[in-house]
């Protein structure tokens, strides 16, 4: 999520308050009692939350780098074994289709949610008498677990008796088994969490639009300008910042849904054909019990992560 | 081209965009559609939507097949982790926003880049620091690495407080007022607001965690509704439960935070947006 740090203004504040009683001793020796005062305090509130952020999150991923360098089972103490896993990893002929997997899976998913989160945002940008209890429809899916999706998701898929299936059925098609069939399993998988994403999706975009007035609109309208010109000249440059922060949001959210639904619904099968990094990642450590190799892969995944959003950060730049 | 009347088009507008909400929604009204239908019912083909009798039986087989036990871990789990978690966010997020430190932008930027660490990188070593400190299987282990998940409640309070007119604080530094009583008497109530979309994404994140209990809490004493429900995704390979059963398992986890959107449509969309952080 992106971060907004006000720390210019901070900073101005603090020098005009230093500005206005700089000339009064009394105020002065005042403030720095405040000053220590402050520091004390600050210490005081943050103290236990950066205890806790470090135990949990900071040794974490320090612990993370120092394991990719050893050999360990959880029993025995870790052997040092330099770079062993990164030279097991490329001779590791899953590790680069697990990446495409990862990588497929994240298209197929990311770019439909942010382009029909566009267009339903765009569809339900309107003020009618029932818009919240409608909108409400729109924004439910966002509360459904990953769990609970996938045990909905999975009997609407079933063979021969899922709705999915009937609906093909209606119009003469005999569906797949979609998720123990090696060319529609990650697919399926994609439907779902596009269907648990596209309401934060929908969501952002309608804060977007909202913010463009509806005047230009209409102005626009009544000078000749088509659907497409206006979507194209108005509501995307409305929209473009914002277009990064969902692909960010989404890609989060996919990221997340890469080791639950596959976890739960296909345990990255059939014949790997669902096995994400995330999840080979999880199989390495915690079936194979291969600590070192999965921290080394977890480094791996972090770096192939921050490249992505570093990335999508300067794209966000340029777009504003 | 024919002009289509303005009326017309409006109707034909809001139309659409009711049939376009009810297809998303779809799955979730069939749900609980299906969780009071009959086996038989459910089961038939051509599918049925709409249930001919109110089978509200499935709830009490689905109670007993995910162990009520796991329910009120679920709800314990909830409770505590964003409990503890608002209160390191806030009081973080008030000393960053108004006190004057040197580290107070370091610690900031420390925070906003602890969101871009996907959970499940960590998720190997922050088993071995649990393990380490003997809290697998136990309460503790099960909530303090996810109340350690700060970054994101104490920039948002950060953003928040940052906000906040400094009069208030000032006024209330002359009276003698401690920091934390400032905290306690001007902060807190002022962020209320915050604090509804905090813990509308909290409670959320918390009640649907999967990945981090799965590895953690593996005992029937400590395991979450998630964990329990899970296994019945994999009940098309056989050994599940009656499927309207397993319906009413999936409602029973899902009813509770559909209410609460509803109840608190305002604080779950604030919070879903990140207000106040982007």
């Amino acid at each position: 999520m992106a971060v907004a740090i006000r720390g210019k203004a901070r900073k101005t504040r603090a020098r005009g308050a230093a500005g206005a009683g700089g000339t009064d001793p009394g105020a002065k020796s005042r403030r720095d009692r405040w000053a220590n005062r402050d520091r004390t305090a600050a210490a005081g509130l943050l103290a236990p939350n950066l205890v806790l952020f470090t135990v949990f999150i900071i040794i974490p991923v320090i612990l993370a780098l120092a394991l990719s360098f050893t050999s360990w089972d959880l029993v025995g103490a870790p052997q040092w074994i330099g770079l062993g896993n990164y030279r097991q990893m490329l001779a590791d002929p899953a590790v680069p289709q697990a990446i495409e997997t990862t990588m497929i899976f994240l298209v197929l998913g990311v770019v439909p949610t942010v382009v029909l989160g566009l267009l339903l945002a765009l569809l339900a940008n309107i003020q009618f008498r029932f818009v919240a209890v409608v909108r409400t429809l729109y924004f439910v899916p966002a509360v459904v677990s990953f769990a609970a999706s996938a045990v909905l998701w999975q009997w609407i898929y079933r063979p021969g008796q899922g709705i999915l299936d009937f609906l093909l059925y209606k119009v003469g098609i005999t569906g797949p088994a979609w998720l123990s069939n090696t060319h529609t399993a990650l697919p399926a998988l994609d439907i779902i969490s596009i269907w648990l994403s596209l309401p934060i999706a929908i969501l952002l975009y309608l804060a977007a639009l909202q913010r463009i007035p509806p005047q230009i609109i209409e102005a626009a309208t009544l000078d000749g300008a088509g659907a497409f010109s206006r979507l194209r000249n108005i509501i995307w440059p409305g929209v473009r910042s914002m277009t990064i922060l969902v692909v960010i949001v989404t890609i989060l959210a996919f990221t997340n849904s890469s080791f639950d639904l596959v976890n739960i619904l296909t345990q990255g099968g059939p014949i790997n054909a669902t096995t994400t990094l995330i999840y080979y990642i999880y199989y390495a450590a915690f079936n194979n019990l291969q600590l070192g190799y999965a921290a080394a892969l977890s480094v791996l995944q972090l770096m192939l992560f921050a490249a992505i959003l570093a990335l999508l950060a300067g794209a966000r730049r340029v777009a504003r | 081209m024919i002009a289509i009347p303005r009326r017309v088009r409006r109707t034909t507008r809001i139309t659409v965009v009711t049939i376009v909400g009810l297809i998303l929604a779809f799955p979730l009204i069939y749900l609980i559609f299906g969780s009071v239908m009959t086996s038989a019912q459910l089961t038939s083909f051509p599918p049925q939507f709409i249930p001919t009798s109110l089978h509200l039986g499935n709830y009490s087989l689905a109670w007993d097949y995910v162990r009520g036990r796991s329910v009120i871990n679920s709800v314990i789990f909830t409770a505590v982790t964003v409990t503890l978690q608002w209160a390191l966010c806030i009081s973080a997020g008030f000393a960053l926003a108004k006190l004057r430190f040197r580290a107070s932008n370091k610690v900031t930027a420390l925070f906003a880049l602890s969101l871009f660490i996907p959970a499940v990188t960590t998720l190997v070593p922050t088993f071995i620091v649990t393990d380490k400190l003997q809290l697998v299987n136990t309460y503790p282990g099960l909530i303090l690495p996810i109340a350690a998940q700060t970054g994101f409640g104490t920039l948002l309070f950060r953003q928040y407080i940052v906000n906040l007119p400094g009069e208030l604080i000032d006024a209330a530094r002359v009276d003698g007022s401690t920091w934390l009583g400032i905290l306690r008497r001007v902060i807190i109530p002022l962020a209320a607001p915050a604090t509804g979309a905090y813990v509308a994404i909290s409670v959320l994140t918390a009640w649907n965690l999967y990945l981090w209990p799965l590895v953690v809490a593996t005992k029937p004493s400590v395991e979450v509704m998630t964990e329990t429900l899970a296994p019945l995704a994999s009940s098309q390979y056989g050994g599940g439960i009656p499927e309207n059963v397993a319906f009413a398992a999936t409602a029973l986890t899902t009813l509770p935070m559909v209410v609460a959107f509803l109840i608190a449509q305002r604080a779950f969309v604030r919070g879903l947006s990140g207000s106040g952080v982007e």
